[in-house]
């Protein structure tokens, strides 16, 4: 087998409308950031190759509208995850409360077979926002929120700046790289259903 | 003939609400389904060596519902791809559809793509699943071809299966692939012929008018019959497409991870600028019973019957199910739930 396939890493990134979800993503794969607001409709995705101790990896990175219910995305969409990254806006202390709801959420949608070690990722972002000063949710706040939920590693970005996006991404893409090799080695229960109806397709007439 | 395969629920209903179109156009037997609203410009998917029309059905009744038109026929009896480029375009000829979108899998993505080479301005995007660009691979694989009219039935049906990886599987790749076996199994002598024939015919995709912005590769990322080299070329031969690759799913995706797939084509066709009309859904109706909806007739008073449906107004573009279809989108939810592969 001359080329392998390149193992594809997939990750979900939910937060409340406007905490900079979109803008992230944007900078980690494209380097942009736009002042403009613009809602993201139902789901779209971007890709990224990442290299990683040697090996070539694709990020799927899913991004979603926050006003939207959760269940109107379907399960599809949360189908095999391997990180899930939580983003609130340091300056909107609503944003922050509701980290917690996002995550249940998340572990009802994608019900993921090790909930309690499921990787989670935190970013509070717009630390730029008025030079620091509007902000209102601390960073030891929001620590302290992570240590709780099982060591969720935290970052403070600003998508606008560009600060601590890259950072904090090869982070997402560590953490999700560990959960996807775990799942390979997992087994489905079988069936042997592929030789039965490989017999059935030979012994017919027409 | 049947043996142990039990017919999946929703193709039964599927059966029951979508008419299959079987038309002579030509020299050839055209055997297809079109659901939808009609002046949208339609997705037409292109089935592998081993699918028939029905293999996209799961399709079919998710994206007709949500406002698109879905067309999805049998590779008809062609022996040379000269011949399929002319028979597929006297078949668009013939529904009356100019611009198309075309979902090709395995050899239907060779397929669409030799067309979108040889007929640019019909072809506005193309969704390109565990594909390939050029048949020597399978020639050399093949040196009885020059016999394959004169082989019996028995074998052609196992060559159109072979590389298809043999179980155990998950229970819903299992599922994928009894279908398909199933498929086969209706498909005639010369049928087989024929695309056994088309696989192995000199041929490669040449370089295509179509930006690569407007392609979108959908490749399962698990295993699948085409072999992996021959999926990479595809992936560099169109730098700028859309990577939409699906983790897992085997050979049949659109039957083993249909919402996934369903997704992708959703983003895919909104990103290329088609609108869907989900106004004018034809009809699923909520209890599924009732009569046929072959007849013109019946399928206009279903539309109206559904305009005045529960359907959510601020329905989002992409919500996944959608109270009008009932029954059939649980099944495929529940089904979701079931097939999480962790
Ligand atoms: N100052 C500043 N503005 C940001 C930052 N990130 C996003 N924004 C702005 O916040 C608004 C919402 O961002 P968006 O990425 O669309 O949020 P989403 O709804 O979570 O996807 C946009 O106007 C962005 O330009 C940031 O780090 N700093
Ligand atoms: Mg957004």
């Amino acid at each position: 087998m001359p080329s392998r396939r390149r193992a594809l890493l997939k990750v979900i990134i939910l937060g409340d409308s406007g905490v900079g979800k979109t803008s992230l993503m944007n900078q980690y794969v494209n380097k942009k950031f736009s002042n403009q607001y613009k809602a993201t409709i139902g789901a779209d995705f971007l890709t990224k190759e990442v290299h990683f101790e040697d090996r070539l990896f694709t990020l799927q990175i899913w991004d979603t509208a926050g006003q939207e219910r959760f269940q109107s995305l379907g399960v599809a969409f949360y189908r095999g995850a391997d990180c899930c990254v939580l983003v609130y806006d340091v300056n909107v202390m609503k944003s922050f409360d509701n980290l917690n709801n996002w995550r249940e959420e998340f572990l009802i949608q994608a019900s993921p077979t090790d909930p309690e070690n499921f990787p989670f990722v935190v970013i509070g972002n717009k630390t730029d926002v008025d030079g620091g000063n509007s902000r209102v949710v601390s960073e030891k706040k929001a620590r302290a929120w992570c240590a709780s939920k099982g060591n969720i590693p935290y970052f403070e970005t600003s998508a606008k700046e560009g600060t601590n996006v890259e950072e904090a991404f090869q982070i997402i893409a560590k953490n999700a790289l560990k959960n996807g090799e775990e799942e390979e080695i997992y087994l489905p229960d079988t069936i042997d259903v592929g030789s039965s109806s490989q017999q059935r397709s030979t012994g017919c007439e027409c | 003939m049947k043996g142990s395969f039990s017919v999946p629920g929703d193709y039964i209903y599927f059966k029951s609400q979508v008419p299959l179109h079987k038309i002579p156009i030509g020299s050839k037997q055209w055997r297809y389904y079109d659901f939808g609203p009609k002046h949208v410009p339609p997705l037409i998917c292109l089935p592998g060596i081993a699918g028939t029309a029905d293999v996209y059905y799961k399709q079919i009744m998710s994206l007709s519902n949500k406002g698109y038109r879905v067309i999805s026929v049998d590779i008809p009896r062609v022996w040379n791809h000269h011949e399929w480029i002319q028979a597929f375009e006297k078949f668009l000829d013939a529904i009356d559809v100019h611009h198309i979108h075309l979902y090709g899998t395995s050899l239907g993505g060779f397929l669409a793509q030799l067309f979108a080479q040889h007929r640019p301005r019909r072809v506005r995007s193309l969704v390109l699943s565990n594909t390939f660009l050029e048949t020597s691979n399978f020639s050399a694989a093949m040196p009885w071809a020059p016999i394959v009219g004169w082989t019996p039935a028995f074998l052609l049906k196992r060559y159109v299966l072979t590389g298809i990886r043999d179980g155990p599987h998950e229970p819903f790749i299992a599922d994928s692939l009894d279908f398909v076996v199933a498929q086969v199994e209706t498909l005639s002598k010369d049928d087989l012929a024929s695309r056994l024939s088309l696989t192995v015919d000199s041929a490669s995709v040449g370089p295509l008018r179509l930006s690569d912005s407007l392609i979108t590769i959908m490749d399962t990322n698990d295993f699948c019959a085409i072999p992996q080299q021959l999926k990479d070329q595809v992936t560099e031969r169109y730098p700028g497409a859309r990577q939409a690759n699906l983790k897992n799913g085997g050979d049949f995706p659109f039957l083993s991870r249909p919402d996934e797939v369903n997704l992708h084509l959703q983003l895919h066709l909104r990103r290329v600028g088609v609108e869907a009309q989900p106004d004018l859904v034809q009809g699923f109706r909520q209890d599924g019973a009732g009569g046929s909806s072959s007849d013109q007739n019946d399928e206009r008073e279903d539309e109206r019957r559904d305009y005045t449906g529960t359907r959510n107004e601020n329905e989002p573009p992409l919500a996944l199910e959608s109270p009008c279809v009932g029954n059939f989108e649980n099944q495929i939810l529940s089904n979701v739930d079931l097939s999480s592969d962790q």
